[in-house]
């Protein structure tokens, strides 16, 4: 039986080993050299120049970074809990006994086969003042007087909406199949039960539904919360992180530090505390999960 | 519930962790990406071997240079051309164009030739100089120019200074692109502000240029923008650059490069200036694209570089004009920019093909004609006096603005000044949200921040 099993080890291995070679050259042997970046003025050229802790230090005092980490915080508390609330209702209406049930499941999908530079352009477009089709409809429905525009991209809440309605449309899609899937496998009979016993949709959708769906919300919610963090295309597409960075997401400073403003070293530093921070909150939801699911 | 609980966090785990290293982890391997994207140079025919300057070491065999530039769009096709016929009549050297993104080519040169596998030729704005030289990633000229018989004073001055850094050659200019203004002539011509020369009727004074705007907008209908501009970034920092430079402004930072000094009161003049004509609606609010407004018939007037030219040239029905941009306060200057050739670092420094680079970089210059179609300014003033240049329209109206171009200090850190400080909070000051004299105390602070770091 042991023998066995190490058998059936040693062939996944061999399996795997393909794998495990590209990603250890590629993910983790770069995260120690990311380490190492952290150490020392680090630019493209690879002019070094040992600093020991400063980065660190420096990262730690540097508003830009806090501030910038503030944005990214705004934007997974922006995407985050709107994303699920879209999701299970869009799942609950393509789940509907109807004959658009085909049409419901493509249209909120599609999007998400869109790249992101697609998606933000689009935004863009429609959003843009004088053309774009918001502002039009809006003058087109009076509701909007015809010399006046609403600039959406330049004033900072409006960008907020943008981008968040933007993300939201471009991939609700995903999360849309996993919860659609999700009600899927819910058994008929424990509605019918239900039925029989006179409860109501209401009562039904927050009795039945909801707990069912509550695995992978959590797990939607976790992954959601971890890309919401790593946002940065759409934003820099839209507002390239204006007005006066007041939109600026962390990986966009990151970005900027690395490659604009040639400092590797710390652009590392601050990879670093944003991989430290999105592992506490890992570590977080896991002792949550591990908790509530005693009781499950 | 426990098993995939662990699975979640690992997976949690995974997609962090990539996401540090796609932050960081790029800086081994950027060199090989440039290699596959070749344009495709014809053979060096030798019976047409009639080019001035050809090279005369008869080993043979050519002398292979492998050349990166950043051009796109009519630019590209330019240099493309320049280099089939510069191989054409050097039969000894042949030059092989790449192309690269413009959004990536810096970071893909300063890689490439920091892991040693750089090109021959590069090009570099005169603005980035500095910073490449600084990097060690260009090479100084002095000694091989003199080898390939490379005459600085057949380039205007101006230009040529501006690539001079601690008295030592490090690049040659092929054009400079300086901001220049553009205008309708059926539009102007409605407002009467058209003279019969075709150019506008203008008096080249701060006042007179608000007058001028003014009557654009009265006499013409209320849709028609009197000046297009964009109302952030480049172009109106650039209107800044210039007026600043006019009112005598002396950079941003200190000669000896290490502060951030800023004439205050000249800026806020500037500023204020520019301010006004976002306020009184003479730039259209938040203009989505003020490009399309100006090839669309629907702008009087517009402002940007140079290389708009060959765009407005083949739009149907557009009647315009070129000319440098007013003169508004004490003395004639824009904001300018110039690309240079320069020659990167490389594992082996061979003189010879550095000598035929450099014969390559001075045939680009002396062919500026090709190079001025899309509008650019050559670098040497002979080029000027060419007929096929004069034949071009438009060129010739603005070719004087290379030597009133002001260029930056050389500043190692120009492109983060102007990219993170100055472009950030002028754009408040044109949405009327920052006041002239603020903005000039951030930017003075947000200059020193950049230059410390």
């Amino acid at each position: 039986m042991k023998m066995k099993n190490w058998r059936a080890d040693a062939q996944a291995l061999l399996f795997l080993l393909p794998f495990l070679i590209v990603y250890g050259l590629f993910t983790i042997w770069p995260m120690f050299k990311g380490v190492e970046m952290t150490f020392y003025k680090w630019t493209l050229i690879r002019k070094m120049e040992f600093l020991g802790w400063d980065n660190y230090s420096k990262v730690l005092q540097d508003r830009e970074v806090w501030e910038a980490l503030g944005h990214s915080l705004i934007f997974v508390v922006l995407t985050t809990p709107t994303m699920l609330v879209l999701s299970i209702s869009l799942a609950l209406i393509a789940n509907r006994k109807s004959v658009l049930q085909k049409f419901y499941r493509s249209i909120f999908f599609i999007p998400s086969v869109l790249s992101v530079a697609v998606a933000s352009y689009l935004g863009l477009f429609v959003f843009q003042p004088y053309t774009g089709l918001v502002n039009s409809v809006l003058h087109l429905i009076h509701l909007l007087p015809g010399d006046t525009e609403i600039f959406w991209l330049t004033e900072t809440r409006l960008a907020w909406i943008v981008i968040t309605l933007i993300t939201l449309w471009w991939t609700v899609g995903f999360n849309f199949i996993l919860h659609l899937s999700a009600i899927q496998e819910i058994p008929d009979e424990i509605y019918e039960a239900a039925r029989l016993d006179g409860a109501g949709d209401r009562q039904m959708f927050w009795r039945i539904t909801l707990p069912y769906l509550a695995p992978i919300t959590k797990t939607i919610t976790m992954l959601q919360i971890i890309a919401s963090f790593k946002v940065f295309m759409q934003i820099y597409i839209v507002t390239g992180g204006g007005p006066l960075d007041s939109t600026r997401p962390i990986i966009q400073l990151i970005y900027q530090t690395g490659f604009k403003s040639n400092d590797l070293g710390y652009a590392a530093t601050m990879s670093y505390l944003l991989f430290v921070i999105l592992l506490v909150l890992s570590a977080l939801q896991y002792w949550m999960n591990n908790r509530k699911g005693a009781d499950m | 519930m426990k098993k995939r609980n662990t699975g979640f966090l690992a997976l949690a785990f995974m997609l962090s962790s990539s996401l540090v290293l796609g932050a960081c982890g790029s800086n081994n391997n950027a060199g090989g990406a440039a290699n596959g994207n070749t344009g495709s140079s014809p053979a060096p025919s030798a019976d047409n071997s009639t080019g001035g300057n050809t090279k005369t070491e008869g080993s043979g065999e050519a002398v292979n240079l492998s050349f990166w530039t950043l051009f796109d769009g009519g630019d590209g096709d330019n240099m493309q051309k320049l280099v089939d016929e510069f191989n054409k009549s050097h039969p000894d050297i042949k030059v092989k164009n790449t192309k690269l993104v413009w959004a990536e080519y810096y970071t893909k040169l300063i890689t490439a030739v920091g892991n040693g596998n750089g090109p021959d030729i590069g090009i570099s704005h005169t603005s980035r100089l500095p910073d490449l030289i600084n990097q060690g990633v260009v090479t100084g000229l002095d000694t091989v120019a003199g080898e390939a018989g490379v005459d600085w004073a057949t380039f205007n001055q101006n230009l040529l200074d501006a690539t001079v850094v601690d008295g030592k050659h490090y690049a040659v200019p092929i054009d400079t692109h300086p901001f220049i203004m553009y205008y309708n002539k059926k539009l102007l011509k409605e407002a009467g502000l058209l003279g019969d020369d075709g150019k506008p009727v203008l008096e080249q004074s701060a006042d007179g240029f608000l007058a001028f705007l003014k009557t654009l907008k009265e006499k013409l209908p209320a849709k028609t923008t009197p000046f297009a501009l964009s109302n952030s970034n480049d172009d109106p920092y650039r209107l800044w650059w210039a007026l600043y430079s006019q009112l005598g402004g002396n950079d941003l930072v200190s000669d000896d490069l290490k502060k951030a000094e800023i004439d205050k009161a000249k800026g806020i003049q500037a500023a204020e200036y520019i301010q006004k004509l976002f306020t009184e609606g003479y730039i259209k609010k938040n203009d989505p694209d003020f490009y399309k407004n100006f090839q669309s018939g629907t702008a009087a007037t517009m402002m940007t570089g140079v290389w708009a030219t060959g765009t407005w040239e083949t739009t149907k029905g557009l009647e315009f004009g070129a000319m440098p941009i007013p003169k508004l306060f004490g003395q004639e200057a824009t904001w300018g920019d110039s690309h240079t050739i320069i020659l990167p670092l490389t594992k082996s420094e061979d003189p010879a093909k550095r000598k035929a680079a450099l014969i390559f970089a001075d045939y680009v210059a002396e062919n500026g004609q090709i190079w001025a179609k899309a509008g650019h300014i050559p670098s040497k003033p002979s080029v000027l006096e060419k007929q096929e240049y004069k034949d071009m329209p438009y060129r010739s109206d603005y070719a004087a603005v290379a030597s009133t171009v002001k260029f930056n200090k050389p500043s190692t850190k120009t492109w983060q000044i102007r990219d993170n400080v100055s472009f950030k909070i002028l754009n408040e000051v044109w949405a009327n949200k920052m006041k002239p004299a603020e903005a000039m105390d951030k930017m003075e602070a947000g200059v020193q921040k950049e230059l410390d770091k």
